[in-house]
């Protein structure tokens, strides 16, 4: 790996906005995901994470501002950057006809490993996250939770060094989020950038090194992981955003 | 950055090879993959095997009752069948095999496309189409050149259940000279596949698989429609049902302008899924 794509950010947005009919959208947005860090974004329904993300890897392009991934503009990223990239926004790639190990060969072949690299890729990937059970059921018979854990599975197989996860524990068990959690904090620890969205605070403590709080569109403040009362200081935010963005109307036009 | 040491003794092709980090996804970069996810999926798929079931055995078992309908005297039958009703051998049942598919394999083959392509916004599984080294570009092509390469399976085994249909009725021994007629079979099967092609730009714009199945009824409607009122001759989606009708008032020349259908609309469909965004 060069040097300098070591050093620029896993994923950055830089006044990064998308608006939609109803004000709806991200506003300006600021954000990045350093090498090695676990980058989580918390914020009601509707607050701008899922759209963040997906403009992030190119599922929507920005009405004004930049979003890089490995430190190319994403609308001008090649092939070797996409193939460092992992993510699971919303839908697993798990086809109903497809059994869970014949959907990670495609998720293999799709994230561009050498097809002779493929069985080992999908071996350590099946064990890490225990799907040797469902490796031979067809997806359309998995559980929500499983189809998810295959869609994780499928996102990570290729050791990438971005990822970004929208909601990733959703469906899944209390195994399967102990399985997840250990599996970024690994790779975090080898050098990955991870932008992972969830609604449970406890659980964001546990994993993320920093923690950014989205409300209608923009960025409004950061929690301490290691805080003690994550939900009080989260709405404490959220609240005195709701507050001010009500009582300014210059402010409300502005975000219109 | 590329190692600086290896400057001075590299060959002029070094300095080319700079910018090419620069240079963003190629317009169909990943096609090999594209087209073997592709393959897959459609092999393991239920909707591709019941649709090549359906229509091979369906066609078949359809051509044959009207044969033996036709041959009792059947009334409704012979004016379905028209002028083919009483053409005896092999350009009989070529005939009404033609006449069959010309509007039931381009239905299969509409609601195929529709399914390839809007199955992926229908399952979501679209958002995982984007951030790969595969570009959307190279994944609608595959989609197509798996289509295409099905179309053509297809193609071969309706000709052969029909050949097997004709022998076992003793047109080998009755009719050998007409043998040469199956040939149509083939060719009318590949070319209501190229006309079927708009259901998968429809399917990509209305995001599911009713828009690209509504527009296949249309095409059918269209192509039908025209060729009994005996029109559009030169209209490519038009030529291949009235050259299964009448095959006598289609030049060559007019069927060799039917793969402009999936050309066109091929282009249009590659180009609507590079530009696809998420956002509806």
């Amino acid at each position: 790996m060069s040097a300098a794509a070591a050093e620029a950010p896993r994923l950055e947005a830089r006044m990064v906005a998308r608006a939609f009919r109803g004000g709806a959208g991200v506003h300006g947005i600021d954000l990045t995901v350093e090498p090695g860090e676990i980058h989580a974004l918390v914020g009601l329904n509707g607050a701008g994470k899922t759209t963040l993300m997906r403009l992030l890897l190119g599922m929507l392009r920005p009405d004004s501002g930049a979003v890089r991934v490995r430190g190319r503009d994403v609308a001008e990223a090649d092939a070797a950057t996409w193939a460092r990239v992992g993510q699971l926004v919303e839908h697993p790639l798990a086809y109903a006809e497809l059994t869970g190990r014949a959907n990670l060969e495609a998720a293999a072949r799709l994230h561009g490993l050498e097809p002779r690299r493929i069985p080992d890729a999908v071996d350590r990937v099946v064990e890490e996250f225990a799907l040797a059970r469902y490796a031979g059921v067809r997806a359309s018979r998995l559980s929500l939770g499983n189809r998810q854990r295959v869609g994780v599975a499928g996102a990570l197989l290729h050791d990438p060094d971005a990822v970004v996860l929208d909601e990733p524990t959703n469906g899944l068990d209390p195994a399967g989020v102990i399985v997840l959690r250990e599996s970024l904090l690994r790779r975090a620890a080898a050098g990955a950038g991870i932008l992972v969205s969830s609604h449970h605070l406890d659980e964001v403590a546990r994993v993320a090194d920093r923690i950014t709080v989205i409300n209608d569109g923009r960025v409004i403040g950061a929690l301490d992981p290691a805080g003690i009362d994550l939900e009080r200081a989260f709405f404490a935010l959220v609240h005195e955003d709701d507050r001010a963005r009500t009582a300014d109307p210059t402010e409300q036009e502005d975000a219109a | 950055m590329s190692p600086r040491a290896t400057r001075t003794d590299a060959p002029p092709r070094a300095t080319a090879h700079a910018p090419r980090r620069r240079r963003p996804l190629a317009p169909f970069a990943g096609l090999g993959a594209a087209v073997a996810v592709e393959a897959r999926k459609a092999t393991a798929s239920r909707v591709m095997a019941s649709t090549t079931v359906l229509l091979v055995a369906g066609i078949g078992a359809l051509a044959l009752v009207m044969l033996l309908a036709a041959a009792s005297g059947e009334e409704q039958v012979l004016a379905k069948l028209g002028p083919l009703a009483g053409v005896p051998g092999w350009a009989g049942l070529v005939g009404v095999v033609l006449q069959i598919t010309a509007a039931a394999g381009l239905l299969a083959f509409g609601v195929a496309l529709s399914w390839t392509f809007g199955r992926e916004f229908a399952d979501g599984t679209v958002a995982a189409l984007f951030g790969l080294p595969v570009s959307r570009a190279a994944i609608a092509l595959g989609k197509l050149l798996v289509y295409a390469a099905w179309s053509v399976g297809v193609a071969v085994a309706l000709t052969a259940v029909v050949a097997v249909l004709g022998f076992a009725m003793g047109f080998g021994t009755t009719d050998a000279a007409g043998v040469g007629e199956l040939v149509r079979i083939p060719v009318l099967v590949v070319l209501s596949a190229l006309i079927a092609v708009p259901a998968a730009w429809v399917a990509t714009l209305g995001r599911g698989l009713l828009p690209g199945i509504a527009a296949t009824i249309a095409i059918i409607v269209v192509a039908q429609v025209s060729a009994l009122a005996d029109v559009g001759a030169w209209v490519p989606l038009v030529a291949p049902a009235l050259w299964a009708i009448a095959p006598g008032t289609v030049p060559a020349a007019a069927l060799v302008t039917v793969p402009s259908v999936p050309l066109v609309f091929g282009v249009l469909t590659t180009w609507a899924w590079s530009r696809l965004q998420l956002d509806r």
